[in-house]
């Protein structure tokens, strides 16, 4: 809606916005120092030593790759399970209902508590490896595929896609029942068939409508920290974990080069909100 | 368009909620097991043992549980109060501002957590709170804050002003239109905003880890203790118990997330 009021001034809503976002700001800019070794522990005074460390390091970047593949693979998986999840339940009858409430059911578990629960059902001891002993599937908790700390990152993707996808069913479920149908009536006016339906008008609202709620959950599972501790293997090394270990060093020299991992995450992160402000508003102004 | 087959649907159904329920289930099973060998579908013991610390507080977990509730339960409130107010400023923004606004709340939701912890830490320790409970509850805000912001700049964003203009012409002033007006029609937003800020608080680990120096524990830090000892019917009941509230607060608060998508979306 509309400001009513113009005269209001301006600079109390950027002033909000700062005060929110100082915290992360003071943040940065002593990341930053410390990336220079002006603060923080062991620092010696201007130098670009962490710097060159950091960025001569390959576990710096199998670390950063592993950790945008993880965060890729849980997006996308989440993305087309809530999309399709949307589609296939978008009607009003009891079993469409319920199967909506289980779908976002999940979203009330902390992410933490997912990560627990995967390593729990996906270990070679666990949940799935006892069912599938019942099934006579296997004999031995060795005939179990590596599931957890694997190098694939397989558990770490699933348990993040099954925690990111009740928040991206609810955006879908929410995103078809508002745009879809009107669309979809003028395509099916126009004669499209069912598929062409789907195809010109569903998939495309869903689409726009999901894409700026992705890029978050992107962003968000890309620096997620506690379910990469419990289920990321130690080579490569997760981008939080390697932050984290560095930061911890009891040697204080190297615990500069966290500042400079710091930097790469908020870059990573950085690179997100401005992707998800761009679709945000493509989607607003319905570009 | 041709109507989905009811099998289908019933199956896609089936499967959602085995895949939502049947991990919680393991995990409550667990923490009531005291023996569990694989290949054994079903606990070969059961105890109470692991829940004992509800009678005892003395309990590492019971205490955890209390300090995690306490930053919790402040942390939602914060952020749900400042979020009002910082939202409302930003919802009556325009154009680039209103957009350069949101981008700048967006910050501490997009920051990872352990990025914001590890630039937090150096003036929360300077300034003393480094290792006590105020540095954290401080540090569970500026997420929490952010979406709190962003959410009120979404319910803002479709607030009809008229009716605060209205109480002004009839004489009332800033502070009777506020808590006359604005804050009863608001009264399930900051219901919804205290839940949001809640959840965002109790699933912090980072944060908690870097700012609290190991000296203010938390349930999800105990949670990650017991994995790393092995103790995981003690790491499922930690589990189940952080799992409570924001399932609870969820249904009471009405999925608080649902209008997220406002700005989100």
């Amino acid at each position: 809606m509309e400001n009513p009021d113009p005269r209001e001034p301006e600079v109390k809503g950027l002033l909000a916005a700062i005060l929110v976002a100082g915290p992360v700001l003071v943040g940065l800019v002593y990341s930053l120092l410390g990336s220079f070794s002006v603060v923080g522990p062991g620092a010696t005074g201007f130098s670009l030593r962490h710097i060159q460390v950091v960025l001569a390091d390959s576990t710096t970047w199998w670390g950063t790759l592993w950790t945008v593949w993880i965060a890729l693979a849980s997006t996308t998986l989440a993305t087309v399970f809530a999309m399709g999840t949307a589609v296939a339940l978008r009607g009003e009858r009891g079993v469409d209902r319920f199967a909506r409430l289980a779908a976002v059911m999940p979203l009330a578990v902390p992410h933490v508590v997912a990560g627990l629960g995967a390593l729990l059902v996906l270990s070679q001891s666990g949940l799935l490896a006892r069912l599938a002993f019942a099934a006579n599937l296997q004999t031995s908790p060795s005939d179990m595929p590596v599931l957890t700390q694997d190098r694939y990152g397989i558990g770490l993707i699933l348990a993040l896609t099954w925690k990111e996808l009740p928040f991206l069913a609810l955006i879908a479920f929410s995103v078809i029942a508002r745009r879809g149908p009107a669309l979809e009536e003028t395509a099916r006016s126009l004669g499209a068939g069912a598929l062409r339906t789907f195809r010109a008008a569903t998939l495309p609202v869903l689409w726009r409508g999901l894409l700026p709620s992705s890029i978050a959950v992107f962003t968000f599972v890309a620096g997620n920290y506690e379910v990469a501790a419990l289920l990321a293997p130690s080579s490569p090394l997760a981008l939080p974990l390697l932050t984290m270990e560095r930061y911890t060093d009891s040697a204080l020299g190297v615990r500069g080069e966290a500042f400079v991992l710091v930097l790469l995450a908020m870059l990573v992160s950085l690179c997100g909100v401005a992707a998800h402000e761009w679709t945000a508003n493509k989607v607003e102004t319905g570009e | 368009m041709k109507r989905t087959r009811a099998l289908p649907r019933v199956g896609l159904a089936v499967a959602l909620a085995i895949g939502a329920i049947l991990p919680l289930a393991f995990l409550v099973v667990l923490s009531v097991s005291a023996e569990w060998f694989y290949p054994a579908l079903l606990p070969g013991q059961w105890t109470s043992a692991n829940w004992n610390f509800l009678g005892r507080g003395s309990a590492v977990i019971f205490s955890s549980l209390g300090t995690s509730a306490a930053l919790a339960l402040s942390a939602g409130f914060a952020s749900s109060i400042a979020g009002l107010f910082a939202g409302r400023e930003i919802a009556r923004l325009q154009g680039w501002r209103r957009r350069f606004a949101v981008a700048l709340a967006f910050l501490p939701v997009a920051v990872p957590p352990l990025a914001l912890s590890i630039g937090l830490q150096y003036s929360l320790l300077r300034s003393g709170m480094g290792g006590r409970f105020i540095g954290v509850l401080f540090a569970h805000i500026v997420p929490a804050l952010g979406y709190t912001t962003l959410f009120f700049a979404g319910i803002f964003a479709v607030f009809d002003w008229r009716v605060e203009d209205e109480a002004r012409s009839l004489g009332a002033n800033r502070f009777d239109v506020l808590r006359r007006v604005t804050l009863p029609l608001l009264r399930r937003p900051l219901v919804e905003a205290f839940a949001l800020g809640f959840l965002v608080s109790c699933a912090q680990v980072p944060l908690t880890l870097l700012i609290g120096q190991g000296l203010v524990n938390t349930l999800p830090l105990e949670l990650m203790s017991y994995v790393s000892a092995g103790q995981d019917h003690l790491a499922a009941t930690a589990g189940v118990i952080l799992t409570i509230p924001p399932l609870a607060l969820l249904i009471v608060a009405g999925l608080a997330v649902r209008r997220l998508r406002v700005v989100i979306a």
